[in-house]
């Protein structure tokens, strides 16, 4: 009797576990469904050609893997390529910043056609823009011939490489600005000027807390793209091993001299960092999100 | 501080939002500006605050010229009908923004602002909600803190956009006279726009009553709803039923006292509560048949139709009961008090106004 009625209880406490999953109602309708096309989508799409990346890296073992990975010229691509990135991304959300800022606020004449010159950069073919950039900035181009007497060399060093991903990246920020711009009342401003507030002080203390989540939103994407951009850099980079060569271009090398190991552990590598950064920058977007939002952890005066 | 408003001016694009506007508020006057959306009323109030330029035309603050003053130089507290908070700072933040603002050398130390805050949050009864945010609070507290905010830089004049337009009616009523007391105690000079006459008429000082642009009258709530200016402004402050002399001469033997004016131009106006029902024929009275009663709280609404024309008539509780009026009956109306316009006047706008 005792052996018997022993199951019973437990398998009463595993309803009672799963109850909640799977018997409550829920107001939305479709949960199961949805949620089970994402997890599909995301494996096919995502994570089964990275767990095939991670299984090819594991054919070498880790000193391998960090002799390849740790070679000079891989560390100054490393370096060329987030650097660039970064600074391109930092550059976008200032002047993106401003540009989503003035295509929001203000009427004038042919605000929709700039508006749509914002997304060129989304539909142009990464290669065609590279072209186009390094015959303006090198030195006979139509700028390059003003910034060379100047001292300033663009095309073919790594300052190109930052002008190339500053114009891949730009839509990211804007677009993701916009809407976020456009929510905020006019009155608010208002009120701050009321009040007493300069239109600086407006900026920063009003609208810039409200704006700051979405730029670092739109920052994170332009970073993200830049990172994995290869078309039009290598058009106008010069590509000089340890000055000018990127990442994502080593890799190709690498791969056109068969060498697939060495190009996966520089993916590797490449995936690592990304998904570090990608992670901090999350963290810090959840942390601007939520400081304001009503009972956020540690919201004090 | 008094605000002088002379022949103020605005356009947009074709369409003409003021009219030579004069307008003195002495200090410490709580005014009301009153009238149908669309009569200029809030783009008035936004050039006193500094936020719209008028095309022509001064505004002078205790004397001073102010016309091209920026917003934030005119030491005006301004209230907005949606609240218009700031989203991501406490409330304790919001009120204290104006006095974090100041320059360096005019802002207050920290215990200062802190002390100063606290007594504006106990001043609008909300200091418990210091650490809250503006998305926790219900409207009218919003419209509180709003006002606290507006209150914390010591403004000379204190501006509000429709301040009780979005709350319900009864929050709405206890605001009112909260603002009433609160500014008896600040001794500034207020202007608040609303389209609800019941809150000009209960809140203000002095109504001043607009339409289409121009002032149609200024004076105290008595003196606008017992004596108005214009057919508008008697038809704004309350329902009326409006009747053709020419049409029913009968109401000229009623009224003896009002001003004579020849029959065929004469437009008579009564308040439905000035009308009285009788069971029986009554001297001078107008007959006329019950279409409709209506019990609405302690009043009640009786339409009636004399000829082919409505009237609507209100009677208290009690003298429907003791007359217990039922539709369909024969009845006799008779008017205790009615206002004359001559025709022309009223002819007149009648093209626009839509009340």
């Amino acid at each position: 009797m005792r052996g018997r009625a022993h199951p019973q209880p437990c398998h009463r406490l595993t309803d009672a576990m799963f109850a909640p999953l799977s018997r409550r109602r829920r107001v939305l309708p479709g949960f199961g469904l949805t949620l089970g096309c994402t997890l599909v989508y995301l494996s096919l799409l995502i994570l089964l050609p990275l767990s095939g990346l991670a299984v090819k890296a594991s054919q070498l073992s880790f000193a391998e893997l960090w002799e390849v990975a740790s070679g000079e010229r891989a560390w100054a691509s490393y370096r060329i390529t987030f650097g660039a990135a970064f600074l391109a991304a930092t550059i976008n959300a200032c002047f993106g910043l401003i540009v989503a800022w003035v295509l929001v606020r203000y009427p004038f004449p042919g605000r929709r056609a700039i508006d749509a010159l914002v997304d060129l950069p989304f539909a142009l073919p990464t290669a065609v823009a590279g072209i186009t950039l390094a015959t303006l900035y090198a030195g006979n181009g139509w700028i390059g011939r003003h910034l060379e007497p100047l001292g300033v060399k663009i095309a073919f060093t790594p300052l190109g490489i930052v002008v190339a991903l500053t114009f891949i990246s730009l839509p990211f920020v804007v677009r993701t600005l916009q809407p976020v711009i456009e929510d905020i009342e006019p009155e608010v401003e208002e009120a701050a000027a009321s009040l007493g507030a300069s239109r600086w002080q407006t900026f920063l203390r009003v609208l810039l807390p409200g704006i700051f989540p979405a730029l670092l939103t739109g920052f994170t994407l332009a970073f993200s793209r830049a990172i994995g951009e290869y078309g039009s850099v290598i058009f106008i980079a010069g590509n000089m091993p340890l000055i000018s060569e990127i990442t994502p271009l080593l890799i190709i090398s690498k791969l056109e001299q068969y060498d697939v190991v060495g190009a996966t552990a520089l993916a590797m590598v490449m995936l690592s960092i990304s998904f570090v950064m990608l992670l901090a920058v999350n963290a810090l977007q959840w942390w601007a999100a939520n400081r304001h939002r009503p009972g956020a952890a540690g919201s004090g005066r | 501080m008094s605000i002088e408003i002379r022949h103020i001016g605005k356009r947009f694009g074709d369409y003409v939002a003021l009219e030579n506007i004069d307008l003195h508020i002495p200090t410490g006057e709580l005014v009301a500006l009153l009238g149908p959306s669309g009569c200029g009323k809030t783009t008035l109030l936004r050039i006193i605050a500094g936020m719209e330029s008028a095309d022509c035309g001064q505004v002078l603050f205790a004397g001073e010229e102010a016309t091209h003053l920026p917003a934030r130089e005119r030491n005006v507290g301004f209230v907005f009908q949606h609240y218009a908070l700031f989203r991501h700072m406490t409330v304790f933040e919001n009120v204290a923004f104006g006095l974090r603002v100041k320059p360096r050398k005019m802002r207050p130390a920290e215990h200062e602002i802190r002390r100063r805050v606290d007594d504006l949050l106990k001043l609008v009864q909300l200091d418990w909600l210091a650490d809250r945010y503006p998305s926790q609070l219900s409207g009218g507290q919003r419209q509180r803190i709003a006002l606290a905010r507006a209150l914390a830089v010591e403004p000379r004049v204190l501006l509000l956009d429709e301040p009780f337009g979005a709350l319900d009616t009864k929050v709405r009523k206890e605001l009112r006279r909260w603002l009433r007391r609160l500014h008896d105690e600040m001794h500034i000079s207020s202007v608040f726009v609303t389209h609800d006459q019941e809150e000009a008429l209960e809140v203000a000082d002095r109504v001043v009553v607009m339409n289409q642009g121009k002032i149609e009258q200024i004076g105290s709530p008595d003196e606008v709803y017992s004596n108005p200016a214009s057919p508008f402004v008697y038809r704004f402050l309350g329902n009326v039923n409006v009747f053709h002399s020419r049409l029913h001469g009968a109401w000229a033997e009623v009224d003896r006292d009002s001003p004579s004016v020849d029959a065929g131009e004469a437009i008579a106006f009564v308040r439905p509560h000035d009308i009285d029902i009788e069971r029986r024929a009554v001297a001078g009275g107008l007959e006329a048949i019950i279409q409709e009663v209506q019990v609405i709280g302690p009043r009640v609404r009786v339409e009636l139709s004399h000829d082919a024309e409505l009237i609507e008539v209100e009677l208290s509780r009690e003298r429907a009961n003791i007359l217990s009026l039922a539709k369909g009956q024969q009845v006799w109306i008779k008017t205790r008090k009615l206002h004359v316009f001559s025709s022309p006047l009223v002819a007149m706008e009648e093209e626009g106004s839509g009340i």
